[in-house]
């Protein structure tokens, strides 16, 4: 559908976090289908707020007319990032992968500076805000993982996503056991960063060319026949829509249809009787927030209805509130205000529920809403990791 | 491939399918509901209309034509299902005011005067004439509400302006929801000296806190409060639809948003899964009944062709004015327009007339005859319509 299909309801703005709290930003109809109109000739775009969108696809959800606000908005971002120079945050962030395997190979060092008071100034030069807590290195990440042994038919090519190897392979390894406890023999493709951070911050041919690396690898997995299953769902939806969208990859199709949310894939085996887990009680009462990008991926809710499954354990599912981090969004000094702002209000909606601990399927609004909350935050892979009994290895 | 089996797919997320998804799931049957996108109730004033043709509802459905859709709810059925309405709402701190047995008044916001059943209690104190004395309070720089428009008509108003900083509903609500600003609030509105018996408000007194905001500005006022429903963003519409699927959702109904039904797979006389086109793959699901929930034109469920009008879901067969001619009046406000009464024609049992399949069941707008412009049949019509069918589906599956 085209921005010509727009009939201006403004469903959209009501769903749009930021319109909320950033009085800059005009809202997703204005930015979107309304200002595409003028956007047809050559002049150069001026539009600074079309930065000030943070991709949460809250609208392409509500638009009642198959409109896709969010993007295109992405395809001006792509255009502004093209037609301007970056500021130091959204170089950084577009190469958050290489910044992050570095800060993995030196973990003890990095985070000791990242969290000393010098650290956080120099962050904060850079346009970076420091309201949470940034998340902690892990030395030994999953990509240097020794190889899984084989043991049942079925395939799986995990895409772990760059949140799990750089900060907690302990949720990746976790993972890895969990299926193959089911009898599933798991690979670790050779993978680099989705691509989605350099999107965000307007860099498509960076994006581009870790799209292209990750699809030659997946491909051949594909080819020999395993599944991808990929967890993070911001990386699934990415690899899903904008490979084959906006990044315009041959062979994304492929890709596309071949690659499985964790949860979704396990509820898949369950109706396929592949597997039948037995869930031991978990005594816990638990927020789970959606997020947004899990939404996106019209998939449902798979994790929800595994933990449904759990005796004993109370889940009360929130799916209005955007946790305002959105990546890389918050992190940037102009986004912080609003960012603060959006996750007090999902951490008080977490609140409300009165349940004890956080579950979400993204590390990045784990990392928001904990940080903002101290409250505990799960990836809903731990908590059935939890009940079926599996522990790493100390 | 399909994942999930459920008892019944509900599709469409207005008043009609909400409520229909909310009552199965109470009895304990397993329901999900699956929407295209956000409903066009997203934009309505809130209020709900049961038939406003006359100034008892009761009275304006008994002299609706024979055909009239409406003919098909028992009174006993409407009447539980607006009681059990007006109960969730409450439960959710967002209590309705007014009763089936008398239509009310609520004032436009072009100062016109909109008949309805029952309304959000931030509207209860809304004028039933145009003499009561009252004073507007508008936001400087709002768009889309012009008190110019209610002072022409109103003859004892005026208006106060306050700067909140932002110029939108949405923007302006999101404010209110922040003690400290509504504070600040009160004390500019103490200090305008108001003479006038009520005061009122374009419908911006927050989002989920409008109940706790108009009681802090009566009590300190110490007079009626009410709110004038904006175009959209409405929050009054809003409000009603977040707290219409939070009551579902905690029922136990399961919601997949963006999932535009594109698909429909059958056996026999029955259909068997709807489908969607997801990422990737195409993703369906799979139930024993399907309640079809999907609106009238603008809502999405219906399309018209040059020369016919389509079902966008099952192709179901549609009643509409034979002769195309017939179709539109000259006058394009007129709320007599004959393209009104397109929609499915239903049996008693609310099943499709004419079509091959045993295990759908339709409600809301898109039922044929339903004219809802011109008989002010709206979210009240939805509601019984959306319980009926609910109810039907129920024991067909028993």
């Amino acid at each position: 559908m085209t921005f010509e299909h727009c009939i201006r309801c403004t469903i959209c703005v009501e769903n749009c976090p930021v319109f909320r709290v950033q009085p800059e930003f005009p809202g997703p109809k204005q930015a979107g289908p309304d200002a595409q109109r003028f956007r047809i000739g050559r002049e150069k775009s001026i539009d600074d707020w079309v930065l000030l969108c943070s991709q949460c696809k809250r609208c392409e959800m509500a638009c009642p007319c198959g409109v896709e606000p969010a993007q295109i908005i992405l395809r001006v971002q792509q255009r502004y990032g093209m037609e301007h120079p970056h500021s130091p945050a959204h170089l950084l962030f577009a190469n958050n992968y290489y910044l992050s395997a570095l800060g993995s190979m030196t973990a003890p060092l990095a985070n000791r500076i990242a969290a000393t008071k010098i650290g956080k100034k120099i962050l904060g030069q850079m346009g970076i805000a420091t309201y949470i807590p940034f998340p902690k290195f892990s030395f030994k990440t999953l990509s240097g993982e020794k190889k899984t042994r084989s043991r049942g038919n079925r395939k799986v090519a995990f895409f772990y996503g760059c949140f799990i190897n750089f900060y907690r392979p302990d949720i990746g390894r976790k993972i890895i056991r969990m299926l193959q406890s089911f009898q599933i023999n798991v690979v670790l493709p050779p993978q680099v960063c989705c691509g989605l951070p350099a999107l965000g911050n307007g860099n498509l041919a960076l994006a581009r060319t870790f799209a292209q690396k990750n699809v030659a690898s997946l491909s051949n997995y594909i080819d020999a026949g395993y599944d991808i299953v990929y967890t993070c769902t911001s990386c699934g939806l990415c690899l899903l829509q904008d490979y084959q969208g906006i990044l315009e990859i041959p062979e994304a199709k492929k890709i596309a249809e071949n690659s499985y949310d964790l949860h979704e894939y396990l509820l898949k085996l369950i109706a396929e009787r592949e597997i039948s887990p037995v869930f031991r009680e978990v005594n816990r009462s638990l927020a789970y927030h959606i997020p947004c990008h899990l939404r996106a991926l019209k998939i449902g809710y798979p994790a929800a209805d595994l933990m449904k499954r759990i005796p004993g354990l109370d889940v009360a599912i929130l799916d209005d509130a955007c946790c305002g981090l959105s990546g890389s969004y918050g992190f940037k000094k102009t986004n912080e205000a609003a960012a603060c702002e959006l996750g007090a209000r999902a951490v008080s909606l977490i609140r409300k529920t009165g349940a004890e601990a956080i579950v979400a399927d993204c590390g990045s609004c784990r990392m928001q809403l904990s940080g903002l909350s101290t409250m505990d935050a799960f990836d809903p892979a731990e908590i059935l990791c939890e009940s079926l009994g599996i522990r790493n290895k100390k | 491939m399909s994942v999930i089996e459920y008892d019944v797919i509900v599709i469409g997320a207005g008043a009609a399918g909400l409520t229909a998804a909310a009552w199965l799931a109470e009895q304990k049957l397993r329901v999900a509901l699956v929407t295209a996108g956000e409903p066009t109730a997203c934009l309505s004033t809130g209020c709900i209309d049961v038939c406003s043709r006359s100034d008892q509802p009761l009275h304006g459905i008994a002299g609706l034509p024979d055909e009239h859709p409406f003919h098909r709810v028992s009174p006993e059925t409407l009447k539980q299902a607006l009681e059990d309405f007006r109960r969730m709402m409450a439960d959710m701190d967002m209590p309705y005011e007014g009763t089936l047995e008398e239509n009310r008044l609520v004032l436009s916001a072009i100062g016109t005067f909109k008949t309805t059943c029952l309304v959000p209690a931030t509207m209860h104190a809304s004028p039933q004439s145009d003499e009561e004395k009252i004073h507007l309070i508008t936001f400087t720089g709002l768009k889309d509400f012009y008190p110019g428009y209610l002072l022409s008509r109103l003859r004892n108003a005026s208006f106060s302006s306050y700067d909140a900083g932002v110029s939108t509903t949405m923007g302006i609500a999101a404010h209110f929801e922040d003690r400290a600003f509504l504070e600040t609030f009160l004390l500019w509105l103490e200090r305008q000296n108001i003479r006038e018996d009520k005061i009122a408000f374009p419908a911006v007194l927050g989002l989920e806190s409008s109940s706790f905001v108009l009681n802090q500005i009566e009590s300190r006022l110490e007079r009626p409060v009410f709110e004038i429903p904006t175009l959209p963003p409405s929050m009054p519409g809003r409000r009603l639809f977040n707290v219409m699927k939070d009551h579902l959702r905690r029922r136990g109904g399961v919601i997949y948003w963006n999932w535009p039904v594109v698909g429909v797979e059958k056996s026999g006389r029955q259909i068997e899964a709807v489908t969607t086109e997801a990422q990737g793959r195409p993703n369906s699901l799979n139930a024993r009944a399907f309640i079809l929930a999907t609106g009238s034109f603008v809502g999405g469920g219906l399309y018209a062709n040059r020369d016919r009008i389509v079902e966008k879901v099952f192709n179901l067969p549609v009643f509409a004015p034979e002769n195309r001619d017939d179709w539109f009046e000259q006058d394009y406000f007129s709320m007599n327009h004959g393209i009104g009464q397109a929609g499915i024609p239903v049996d008693e049992a609310f099943c499709p007339q004419g079509s091959p399949w045993n295990n759908i069941f339709v409600c809301g707008s898109i039922l044929a005859r339903t004219e809802t412009l011109k008989n002010g049949c709206g979210h009240g019509f939805a509601i019984a319509t959306g319980r009926a069918a609910a109810r039907s589906c129920l024991e067909r599956l028993k």
